[in-house]
């Protein structure tokens, strides 16, 4: 027997306690606790916090790209009505944290790395003073002597590899392409990506002594306290950060960013509470970018369609000395057969904002690409693209030899076919004309890696048979309160009513926060093995073995006793414990991954070249789902951000003095929602136990990781445009479309 | 005098308003109630939208409409009302009980906007006729994939609603006639503004001050001031001037006032060509049109608006007016150059005619952008051809997006005039094209995308005519 409450998840826990449970709250689609705080505008969002003297600080941004500062005049700033300090401190930061980075961020502001980076801060009593000042600011800067390119393809760019991956190979792949009865060898190109989450960064800081209380919009609130801690050179014992509501994330609010260091400093130097708020223009130009993509795939299949060999290789871009390199091979190196393989990421140095994690790092730009050229190679083929994928799926993952722990691919892709109606697809494209639309379809599959990070979380059953769920995980807007409110729930036997969720704020026990889809997990796990514990206890009192105890509604019995309500039960006492749950021996034996499918329709336009979607369907397997409604809505946006993706998000930098052109909502598209036709999402029942003890994956980047590629090799299936360059925007396609007149080709 | 407003059913008196003051920082700046967010602060996202209701002389009622309040400027509410979505009650509304559970919120961020949208719809406000869809083209969601939030709209379309107790603060708060303000910027300078309530004062103020700044809705000067961080020093808003707000149809044409907003004129418009009325229902979003006039997409003389090559092609004139006088020119000649147009700075954008097409007419107009709601034309043309039996006897044809100014194709019309209406000649205008626009490349368009898909317009004017489906809403699904 194993021992399922240990901190390490080192073995499978196939118990599947949650569905023993008999309150029938898991896994259905509740609504979220806090949606009518949200719908009212009653949510506290961190730039609303009323508090007392509290006064504004606004970023200035660097207007060259590289060098450094020699001079800020701060004498006139400060003459200025209203004006209260200008700063411009060493441990400002130049570049954002990376997720769970846990320790400063690059620190020295003086030193200009990329353009828009902030170099100081102005405060003043208000927000237009502030403005004011920081416009007028003059900030004189030294070039760079030895300046690094601002682009990732200069001849003169430092090429490395990435100190977070290693290559991944196996056999021989030139071998395996001159054996190979079809290959492909194809060279792809994504754009930089930004979040773009809705609410734009923003911090209010205050000093009680030496003790630091930041209300802040982050993601991890467990590692942002760290990171602020080393910055200001102060124990991370005082420093609080509070963010109940976050508006948004994607990455973003990952790691500490510009605005809570400046704004913690010029609260210390001022004595007094500063705001800072950014603008959505600095917020693009200095918090963090996916990385453009530069890939090469080569793909080598037998006679039978099988793949002999798998070349997936990519040039991503970061700031020299930054350890992130987007992971783009990521699920390349366990979605597909083909033994001869070499899987490589390598990173060229360049002078852009910080590259990190934006919603799905890896997967989100690397399956669009495999996935699209997986398309091509059924054609060369001759094979339906479902069929090539569903040959290609080896036993265990390819050169390691790791199995996996729970795979639904072949399931999504088929349950997947049947509700689009998949067998209308035509196999040769140019073969449907509407009006003056080219008409395909196209498919792809889904796949993110599976993570568990270490969390905890309190549960306090209080003595009036009323729950409390107590952690500093975050809700982004995932669905951090109901999940964690349901598995209380379920494992307590209380209505949803009777157990409240107090999350975001770091004082509470770390839950894992809110990234890489694992949040909804590890947190989660870290209830259940809390509430476990509860139910021992119960039991105890009881006198009955914990597997006995039946807990519903409120009420406690076992045997044939009759059921008592928790309150007579628990005498007056609370019973509080603190669950916790750490990654073990599960993550390095299983492949642990989330998977689905793609499909899209799209209209292609024969004489603008115009994209459209017209239908979508998405089917996901990622474990037990915890709650159908949340898991939903992640997989909608997921899909309308891989529409974005595929037709209209692309961060253009100017290549002659590295600024950021489009760095607003006006120029940079994220979807709107008529780019959004009627999407289908279908969620498919599956319990993997390596995954969690819940049986549940994460859930939360799924929906993009692919979905790109479906609609890429929809546009090819319409009117026979292969465009290797993401977004597939009218431009790239005009030119190579068929004569328009004809109405099949 | 100050300005005066109800905000949220309270009456709100305010001694020192700069002209550059926006409604959503002094909402935001009430306390607790900050349920109005900043998304951009620059109209692009909608998650400041709110509803402003304004008086109708002699009825009891008040006409709402969803604007960004990042980009509406305080003395704009003069006279009239605001409603947040802290203003909606302590109970939830039905819509917002749905929106709270069927997902159409997630992180919440941009949910206050989609609410008042639609709440703005369900109390009738104007473009409630319009399709879910429309009414909330101008909000971003970045969680949701919007699905949930179309379907909350499609299950609420009306709400019961009472104007009485706001039109009775607005009589107490006495805010007939004209008005005026000033503040002392943060540099030191003073800022005035001023509403005048009948054109002759508007001429009359602008021959007192030739250099103020004109504002009617404010979808540029709003982004002026928090893009561009401008100070407006002296301001006359004139988005409530009544004889700028006449809209004249008859058999002839339409008559526009020039600070007619465009989701006001759109129904003229769409009676006027439906083509015209397809592309004034893609200029941003409702908000924008629902401060956005048609005086003011003329006068900032942007070379990729959409209005102007529109209305060239059915062939306006446009009716300049000051304390000196007025002036009539077509349309074209108004675009001097990049940035630079035939105004003087006396005077004013009076008014617009735009002739009705008849029934020969065949009028085409497309607006190419990447994203399909809410974005910047990469091209936008116009085409009026009148075909008289199989030839065509005159063609105007207009172009945004391809040179400095909006302008016509002089050589795709000569093509054109006289020539049979039939394939070559479509092909020999296309062709011409290419002579008539040298454009730019940027983020929207290379220039030889913009060539390209120019030339390429004409055939989609072609099929048009010959009744086939060129739009991606007339593609039927499935
Ligand atoms: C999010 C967003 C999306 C947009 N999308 C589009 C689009 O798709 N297509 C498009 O064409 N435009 C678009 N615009 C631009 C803008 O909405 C239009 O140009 C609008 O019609 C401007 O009118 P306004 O009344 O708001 O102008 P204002 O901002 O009030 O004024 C604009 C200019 O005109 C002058 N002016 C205004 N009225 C007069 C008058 N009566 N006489 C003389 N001068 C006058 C002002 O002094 C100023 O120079 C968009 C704007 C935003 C914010
Ligand atoms: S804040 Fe984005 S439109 Fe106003
Ligand atoms: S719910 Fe997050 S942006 Fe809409």
């Amino acid at each position: 027997m194993h021992l399922p409450l240990s901190e390490m998840y080192n073995e499978p826990d196939d118990r599947n306690v949650l569905d023993r449970m008999r309150q029938g709250v898991i896994g259905q689609p509740l609504d979220r606790p806090e949606g009518a705080l949200k719908v009212s505008g009653q949510a506290t969002y961190a730039a609303e916090w009323r508090i007392d003297g509290c006064v504004e600080g606004v970023l200035v941004l660097a207007e060259i790209a590289q060098g450094q500062v020699t001079a800020i005049d701060r004498d006139a700033a400060l003459a200025r009505d209203g004006v209260l300090a200008v700063i411009a401190d060493p441990a400002m930061t130049r570049r954002s944290a990376q997720g769970m980075a846990a320790k400063a961020p690059q620190q020295d502001a003086a030193k200009v790395e990329y353009f828009g980076q902030p170099v100081a801060l102005v405060v003043a009593r208000t927000f237009e003073q502030a403005r004011d000042a920081a416009v007028a600011l003059r900030v004189d800067y030294a070039d760079a002597a030895e300046p690094v390119p601002f682009d990732p393809h200069a001849p003169d760019v430092k090429v490395e590899a990435p100190s977070s991956s290693k290559p991944v190979e196996g056999g021989d792949l030139d071998q395996a392409m001159r054996d190979a009865a079809f290959s492909v060898d194809v060279e792809y190109d994504t754009p930089g990506h930004a979040s773009a989450a809705m609410e734009p960064h923003a911090t209010i800081a205050q000093w009680q002594g030496d003790s630091l209380i930041l209300h802040g919009s982050y993601q991890m609130l467990a590692y942002n306290v760290k990171e602020i801690a080393d910055c200001l050179g102060i124990s991370p014992d005082k420093v609080r950060i509070i963010a109940p509501y976050v508006g948004g994330g994607f990455g973003s609010k990952l790691g500490i960013t510009h605005e809570a260091v400046a704004a913690a400093l010029a609260a210390r130097e001022l004595g007094r509470p500063v705001r800072v708020v950014m603008s959505r223009q600095q917020v693009f130009q200095t918090v963090m970018r996916r990385s453009e993509t530069r890939q090469r795939v080569r793909l080598a299949a037998d006679a039978g369609g099988r793949l002999i060999g798998l070349g997936h290789e990519a040039l991503v871009s970061n700031l020299p000395g930054e350890k992130f390199a987007e992971p783009v091979t990521q699920a390349t190196e366990f979605l597909y057969g083909g033994e001869n393989r070499l899987l490589k990421v390598e990173v060229a140095r360049i002078s852009r904002l910080t590259a990190g994690s934006v919603r799905a790092p890896g997967e989100a730009v690397g399956m669009q690409v495999l996935e699209a050229a997986m398309d091509e190679l059924a054609e060369k083929i001759g094979i339906d693209p479902i069929e090539l994928r569903k040959r290609n799926l080896p036993a265990t993952v390819p050169v390691q030899g790791t199995p996996y722990s729970s795979r639904m691919l072949t399931q999504a892709l088929e349950q997947g076919a049947q509700a689009f109606g998949w067998s209308a697809r035509q196999d040769r494209p140019c073969q449907t004309r509407d009006g003056d639309w080219w008409v395909g379809m196209g498919v792809a599959s889904a796949a993110r890696v599976n993570m568990m990070v270490p969390a905890q979380a309190r549960v306090t059953l209080r003595a009036d048979g009323s729950a409390l769920v107590e952690t500093d995980q975050t809700d982004i807007g995932t669905g951090s309160y109901a999940i964690l409110g349901q598995i209380a729930g379920e494992m307590l036997g209380l209505p949803m009513a009777r157990v409240d969720v107090k999350l975001g704020d770091s004082a509470l026990p770390p839950g894992a926060g809110s990234g890489g889809s694992f949040g909804a997990i590890s947190t989660g796990s870290a209830v259940l093995y809390a509430c476990e514990e509860i139910r021992k206890r119960l039991a105890k009192i009881l006198g009955c073995a914990a597997e006995e105890l039946v807990l519903k509604d409120g009420t406690a019995s076992h045997g044939d006793a009759a059921p008592r309500p928790l309150r007579d039960v628990l005498g007056g006492e609370d019973l509080t414990t603190t669950g916790k749950i750490k990654p073990g021996k599960t993550a390095k034996a299983f492949s642990q991954a989330s998977y689905g499918a793609f499909f899209a329709e799209v209209g292609v336009h024969a004489f603008t070249g115009e994209v459209r979607v017209r239908r979508m369907t998405g089917v996901f397997g990622f474990g037990r789902v915890l709650n159908a409604k949340t898991a939903r809505s992640q997989c909608l946006g997921g899909m309308v951000w891989g529409i974005g993706s595929a037709l209209t998000e692309e961060l253009a930098f100017d290549t002659r003095d590295g600024h950021l052109v489009n760095h607003d909502l006006a120029e940079y598209h994220v979807p709107v929602h008529a780019d959004v036709p009627a999407i289908e999402v279908i969620l498919l029942e599956e319990r993997d136990a390596a995954a969690s003890p819940l049986q549940a994956k994460g859930v939360g980047e799924l929906g993009i990781c692919g979905a790109a590629g479906a609609i890429a090799n929809a546009v090819y299936n319409a009117c026979g445009v292969r465009v290797r360059s993401f977004p597939l925007t009218l431009d790239k396609i005009v030119p190579s479309l068929p004569d328009p007149f004809a109405q099949t080709l | 005098m100050a300005l005066r407003f109800v905000c949220d059913g309270e009456l709100v008196a305010l001694d020192s308003v700069a002209p550059g003051d926006t409604v959503l920082d002094f909402l935001r700046a009430r306390p607790g109630r900050t349920g109005t967010k900043e998304g951009c602060g620059e109209g692009d996202c909608g998650a400041c939208t709110v509803l402003v209701g304004t008086p109708v002389a002699g009825e009891e009622r008040l006409v709402w409409r969803a604007v960004n309040a990042c980009i509406q400027f305080l003395p704009m509410l003069h006279g009239k009302a605001v409603l947040t979505v802290n203003g909606l009650g302590d109970q939830l509304t039905p819509l917002q009980q749905t929106m709270a559970c069927n997902g159409a919120s997630q992180c919440g961020f941009c949910t206050p906007g989609f609410v008042m949208s639609l709440h703005g719809r369900a109390i009738g406000a104007v473009g409630a006729d319009l399709p879910v869809g429309d009414v909330l083209a101008g909000n971003l969601c970045r969680c949701t994939g919007y699905g949930p939030l179309l379907e909350a709209g499609e299950r609420h379309p009306a709400l019961p609603h009472d104007d009485r107790a706001t039109l009775d603060l607005l009589r107490q708060a006495a805010t007939a006639g004209p008005a005026c303000g000033h503040a002392t910027l943060p540099g030191g300078s003073t800022a005035r503004w001023f509403i005048p309530d009948n054109a002759d004062a508007l001429a009359t103020l602008l021959a007192q001050y030739p250099g103020a700044r004109i504002v009617a809705g404010a979808t540029d000067v709003g982004l002026w001031v928090t893009k561009k961080l401008v100070d407006l020093d002296t301001v006359i808003f004139v988005g409530d001037v009544p004889e700028l707000n006449a809209l004249a149809e008859s058999p002839d044409g339409l008559t526009i006032g020039g600070a007619v907003r465009y989701a006001d004129a759109h129904a003229a418009l769409s009676r006027l060509s439906p083509e015209l009325g397809e592309l004034v229902r893609r200029i941003g979003g409702l908000q924008v049109r629902n401060a956005g006039t048609i005086g003011g997409n003329i006068a900032n003389g942007s070379p990729i608006g959409d209005g102007p090559p529109a209305l060239i092609a059915l062939g306006a004139t446009l009716t300049l007016r000051s304390a000196r006088g007025r002036r009539t020119m077509p349309l074209e000649d108004f675009f001097l150059a990049y940035g630079k147009q035939d105004r003087a700075s006396d005077e004013f954008v009076e008014c617009l005619f735009v002739p009705r097409p008849q029934g020969p007419d065949i009028v085409h107009m497309s607006k190419l952008s990447k994203r399909f709601d809410s974005d910047i034309s990469a091209v936008c043309g116009a085409f009026w051809l009148r075909v008289e039996q199989g030839t065509i006897t005159a063609a105007r044809v207009a172009f945004g997006g391809m040179a400095a100014t909006p302008r016509r194709a002089a050589q795709t019309e000569a093509a054109l005039i006289g020539a049979p209406f039939d394939e070559a000649t479509m092909a020999a205008a296309a062709a011409a094209i290419r002579a008539d626009f040298a454009p730019l490349s940027d983020v929207r368009g290379s220039a030889a995308y913009r060539l390209e898909a120019a030339g390429n317009l004409v055939w989609r004017l072609w099929h048009q005519a010959q009744g086939q489906a060129v739009r991606v809403q007339e593609v039927v699904h499935g």
